[in-house]
């Protein structure tokens, strides 16, 4: 019982000890069932604001499991490239943002299913 | 480099998969559908195939423990478990909330639990540069177009959600193919490859040692003003005295291998240079490990973003300032569908 408690420490200190595989194993599931719910959304949601919402949460969870290996490694280039997955998402948002309030013009609705003469 | 360590086995491939299709069933329980809507229920499934695998994990974990005395820790702090868990169920609830609005606020408070979870991980830069970026500008810009691009209720059910929020397209298949993913991936992390090392591990300190003395200390001596309000601070040099850099790059002189660092003489008739300790408060923020990192390696990549950016801006503008062409059908129908106060209204205002 007293091992228990001496495991379940609050917070790690300022500048790390190499991180236990096995606690990188724990990040790493939780990275991957937010990746996957939000491929879910995009897959399963018909609005297209939501969709583009599920693209972020997805760039979100890639940005987790990027801290966590930067953690890991004690490197502070996967920190450095959570820049750029933020630098993508803002593009992306930027982009899509626009496109969804042209579409939203062309057919006053934002059903994804309106637009599927681009099904080929 | 890298020595490959003994598999760890984490978690029983079975209890995985059962969590996984225990999971796409909530989910798909979850997603938004016409009639009956069992919401709460599936998240409770889903959240129970989450708390399952959490657990499995940290069983595998506990029994992992090395035999020593004082053993590292191999479990998450329990801020990992709250964070983890608010993170999970609010991005759960973003992608089955039929409102965009709502969606939206569920998606800030998935990306506020991840900075827990960065804070956890020590990347305290990247957490808060995230609350700025996403939760300040990305989600603002979402509610502004959710706003924009909404269709007016009408008088006589305001609260009427439109088709496509209210149900989900084809929800059973997602889901399916969601957790099969997931089953896959996991099964890779924790089963498939063999458990990557640490860098060193006859010397559990190894690798942070190894670290502060190349990164750390490169980091340091490329900062020596840094270094000398350190050392005053400390009280070890006066403010008259300075440290000695190095003549042609104007790096501060340090030695990680000794930890000392090279300062002036404190008076004329001394030795020529004085050799301090190196205090314990001397240390390269998680902010300044990241600058450098980001502006000394990678100077190309940074442009490379730059350019992304500038790219989408240009292309945002184009893209909004593009006429659409609405047919008169359309019109009609929106004038129709629109209340006879607020025609009039329109009249008289003009547009």
């Amino acid at each position: 019982m007293e091992s228990l408690a001496g495991t379940l420490t609050f917070a790690q200190s300022a500048m790390p000890d190499a991180f236990q595989p096995t606690t990188l194993a724990h990040y790493l599931f939780v990275s991957a069932a937010m990746f996957i719910i939000g491929l879910i959304g995009f897959l399963a949601r018909r609005n297209l604001i939501i969709m583009f919402l599920c693209t972020e949460l997805m760039f979100q969870a890639a940005g987790l499991a990027l801290i966590a290996f930067s953690r890991y490694y004690l490197e502070h280039t996967g920190q450095t490239f959570v820049v750029f997955v933020l630098t993508v998402a803002a593009a992306e948002a930027a982009l899509a943002l626009a496109l969804v309030v042209l579409l939203f013009r062309t057919r006053d609705s934002l059903d994804a299913d309106l637009w599927d003469e681009m099904k080929g | 480099m890298y020595e490959f360590a003994a598999p760890i086995k984490l978690i029983h491939p079975f209890l995985l998969y059962a969590a996984c299709a225990v999971g796409a069933i909530g989910v798909w329980l979850a997603l938004p559908r016409k009639k009956v809507n069992p919401q709460l229920l599936g998240g409770a499934i889903a959240g129970f195939a989450v708390g399952l695998v959490l657990l499995g994990l940290g069983i595998g974990a506990f029994q992992n423990q090395p035999e020593m005395d004082n053993p590292p820790t191999m479990l998450p702090s329990i801020y990992f478990y709250i964070f983890a868990a608010i993170a999970l169920a609010a991005s759960l609830r973003m992608i089955t909330h039929p409102r965009p609005v709502y969606a939206a606020l569920y998606f800030i408070l998935t990306i506020l639990s991840s900075c827990g979870l960065y804070l956890i991980l020590s990347a305290e830069f990247m957490a808060f540069a995230l609350v700025i970026i996403y939760a300040g500008a990305i989600l603002i810009t979402y509610l502004f177009v959710i706003m924009l691009a909404t269709q007016a209720p009408s008088e006589e059910q305001p609260d009427a959600l439109s088709d496509y929020d209210a149900s989900a397209r084809e929800p059973a298949i997602a889901s399916g193919v969601g957790f099969v993913l997931l089953a896959l991936l996991t099964t890779m992390l924790f089963e498939g490859v063999r458990v990557l090392d640490r860098r060193d591990e006859a010397n559990p300190k190894g690798g942070q040692l190894a670290f502060q003395t190349t990164a750390e200390a490169d980091v340091l001596a490329r900062l020596p003003g840094k270094v000398e309000k350190s050392l005053r601070r400390e009280g070890l040099i006066t403010d008259e005295q300075s440290i000695q850099r190095n003549e042609e790059t104007g790096r501060a002189m340090i030695f990680p291998d000794a930890r000392t660092v090279l300062v002036e003489p404190s008076s004329e008739e001394g030795e020529p240079f004085d050799l301090l300790d190196w205090p314990e408060s001397l240390e390269a923020t998680n902010t300044e490990m990241v600058g450098f990192d980001l502006l000394a390696n990678q100077p190309g990549s940074i442009e490379i973003a730059g350019v992304i950016l500038l790219m989408a801006m240009l292309g945002a503008t184009v893209l909004s300032r593009r006429q659409v062409e609405v047919d008169e059908e359309l019109k009609a129908k929106q004038a129709a569908a629109l209340p006879v106060v607020h025609t009039s209204a329109a009249d008289g205002g003009g547009s």
